[in-house]
């Protein structure tokens, strides 16, 4: 019995170090995994946004490093009128927002729902997501330019035309319409997925509850649905102020005048246009900060609802 | 409260028969248990009388109505899911007062309504709190008190137990019991354990593939079934079935053992029959006696299962509370006669 018992506890000894081990080994497999993703981040991201505010700095052309002159290129930023109607452009895309959520938001409802020929509507949908910018940028410019398609489609029903692009009323709103055609695609799908994760008995205890269709929507789904909402929230909002460069080339190149520059368009000007990289080094920060302190904001609040 | 009548229905999804040509009546303020294997059609027989699933044949009545085609919310019934399906976002007394606050009833009526359930459940301190604060039986409490706010005619409860431990589950059977006795309304419960079913029902329903195999009180399915499929269904641990030969004289030969047939109905000579000898009555003193040798022994504490083979080679699981034997030991099992129940190649019983 004796000799059992310590046969018992040298087992356990031996158990007991085994973890502590593996444990270490798996913390070494761990950060050999890891290491080339943090290695890519660093040189990638991390080291060039140092780098970057370092040149924001300065006075900086392409062929001279120039000479440290401090937050000299933010104070002219703040008198660049370029830079204003920029800033003034980016809120008008941020109000945009809740557009690029809602739609994808309401089609995969009615997907959901169980419309007839729902698999051919989830791939169409989908099918401007795959395609390039500078294609769907193509495109549009043939069908919205003065003597395009869609003016001509106009003209049949005795409506005269709209140089869409080339007003500054119509500019940016359409660049947006374009930009929400080429995405809500991915929006669909990802609501979708959410769709499929809200319980089915609790709809059908609103249903038994005597609610009607939309109550259940309004009151059961869409509050389940309150996560990919926000976290289509952020991505939709990271994308807007930084991935519509593409577009804006190829659609109307900022303009006209400064009708469709947004801070992103900018930076390429500054340091592709006018050889100014220090200045746009110094709008690339200002843009960085914008995104940072929305998503903060916004993944706040999801990690807030996430606790409930 | 009201009465539950199904005439004929049946269901089929595509070319496949869930339900097929079932009828019944549930009487007013009777407690009802749907019980049968998994995939037997009890939860589907559930949600058509809850009008979440369309019925393809037949016509459902509660009350006196006829709600065939009815929409879920107005036939006067609630239910309570194996999931709960509470809203997550809702706290408990917003979730007890959904439908309240969706038909828009004044405020001092979904009030006292929900504090009447809250009483009768014993939640009136959980009212603010969202349902991830709760534990699983509480949650469980939170759906029954949804299902008394709507103030149905009849309640229908499909596995509502399932998802909680062991101890909680006899907990809530005995309050469950309790809550029908309170309320007096109808309850329709879907359970595929037999000893849920054996403890709480007024009348059980024993379906299988979609057809109702027995109808009646516990003791009428236990003592009393119509068929080897009940006979085994209802009982833990279930009966044992031998082979039975029939020989001259109406006697049956049986596991290396005779007796005269506990059956009325005369028998032919040669014909092949199961006998159904239930666990627990193996245990007695004297009557037939049967020569076994024990394979395993599984101790219950107050009582042990004795799994044994006979002469035939046939196992048998045999209940002993007073003297627990070992394995390899030989034993005789005793049983009374009239405790042996007779079904024929079919399944079906000979009385």
């Amino acid at each position: 019995m004796t000799a059992n018992s310590l046969h018992q506890t040298g087992q356990a000894a031996r158990t007991r170090t085994r973890p502590g081990r593996s444990r270490r080994a798996e913390a070494r497999v761990a950060v050999l995994f890891l290491l080339p993703a943090i290695l890519l981040v660093l040189v990638f991201r991390i080291f060039p946004l140092f780098w970057g505010f370092g040149i924001s700095l300065t006075s900086a052309t392409s062929t001279d490093p120039g000479q440290f002159i401090g937050a000299g290129n933010y104070l002219r930023a703040l008198d660049d009128p370029n830079f204003r109607s920029a800033m003034a452009n980016a809120v008008v895309v941020l109000l945009s927002v809740p557009i690029f959520v809602t739609i994808p938001m309401l089609l995969a409802i009615l997907i959901h729902q169980g419309v007839p020929g729902r698999t051919f509507f989830r791939s169409v949908y989908f099918f401007p997501a795959i395609l390039s910018s500078v294609i769907i940028g193509s495109i549009f410019s043939v069908v919205l330019s003065f003597n395009g398609n869609l003016n001509a489609l106009l003209s049949i029903a005795g409506i005269s035309g709209v140089d869409w692009l080339g007003h500054s009323a119509t500019a940016l709103p359409v660049t947006l319409a374009i930009q929400c055609w080429s995405t809500f695609g991915m929006g669909v799908l990802i609501f979708l997925a959410g769709l499929s994760t809200v319980s089915k008995e609790m709809v059908e205890a609103a249903r038994l509850d005597g609610a009607k269709m939309w109550q259940i929507w309004w009151h059961v789904i869409i509050p389940e649905l309150r996560p990919i909402i926000e976290f289509s929230t952020v991505i939709t909002t990271i994308g807007l102020l930084t991935s519509m460069f593409g577009l804006i080339y190829v659609l109307t190149g900022g303009g006209p005048g400064t009708a469709t520059t947004v801070p992103e368009y900018l930076i390429w000007a500054a340091q592709g246009k006018l050889n100014r990289p220090a200045y746009a080094a110094a709008v690339s920060m200002v843009l960085f900060f914008m995104t940072s302190i929305l998503a903060w904001l916004q993944i706040r609040i999801l990690s807030r609802n996430a606790n409930i | 409260m009201a009465r539950v009548e199904l005439k004929q229905v049946s269901k089929s999804f595509g070319s496949t028969d869930v339900i097929r040509d079932v009828s019944l009546s549930i009487e007013e303020g009777e407690f009802a248990v749907f019980v049968g294997p998994s995939g037997c059609g009890k939860s589907t027989l559930l949600r058509m009388i809850a009008g979440l699933e369309e019925t393809s044949g037949g016509e459902i009545f509660i009350g006196g109505d006829d709600v065939t085609d009815a929409e879920p919310a107005d036939r006067g019934v609630a239910m309570v899911f194996q999931s709960y399906a509470l809203y997550p976002h809702m706290t408990v007394a917003d979730n007890m007062s959904f439908g309240l606050r969706m038909a828009h009833r004044p405020k001092e009526e979904i009030a006292s309504k929900v504090g009447r359930a809250a009483k009768i459940l014993q939640l009136e301190e959980y009212l603010q709190r969202k349902p991830a604060q709760l534990s699983g039986g509480q949650r469980q409490r939170v759906a029954i008190g949804r299902a008394i706010v709507r103030d149905p005619k009849v309640f229908l409860f499909d596995e509502p137990l399932s998802n909680l431990d062991a101890e909680l589950r006899v907990q809530m059977r005995v309050e469950l019991a309790k809550l029908h006795r309170v309320l007096g309304n109808t309850m329709i419960y879907v359970t595929h354990d037999q000893t849920e079913a054996l403890t709480m029902a007024d009348r059980i329903v024993v379906l299988r593939s979609g057809r109702i195999e027995q109808i009646g009180t516990p003791q009428d399915l236990y003592q009393d079934p119509d068929n080897a499929f009940v006979a085994g269904f209802i009982g833990s641990p279930r009966m044992n079935f031998l082979t039975a030969i029939v020989q001259a004289g109406g006697r049956l030969a049986f596991g290396g053992q005779e007796m005269d047939s506990p059956a009325q109905t005369p028998l032919e000579p040669g014909r092949k029959l199961q006998l159904g000898l239930r666990p627990e009555h193996l245990d007695q003193d004297k009557g037939v006696d049967l020569e076994a040798k024990v394979e395993f022994v599984e101790a219950m504490g107050s009582t042990a299962y004795v799994h044994a083979t006979l002469a035939t080679g046939e196992t048998i699981i045999a209940e002993r509370r007073s003297s627990q034997p070992r394995t390899g030991d030989k034993i005789i099992l005793h049983f009374a006669p009239a405790s042996a129940r007779l079904f024929g190649e079919d399944g079906q019983r000979i009385r």
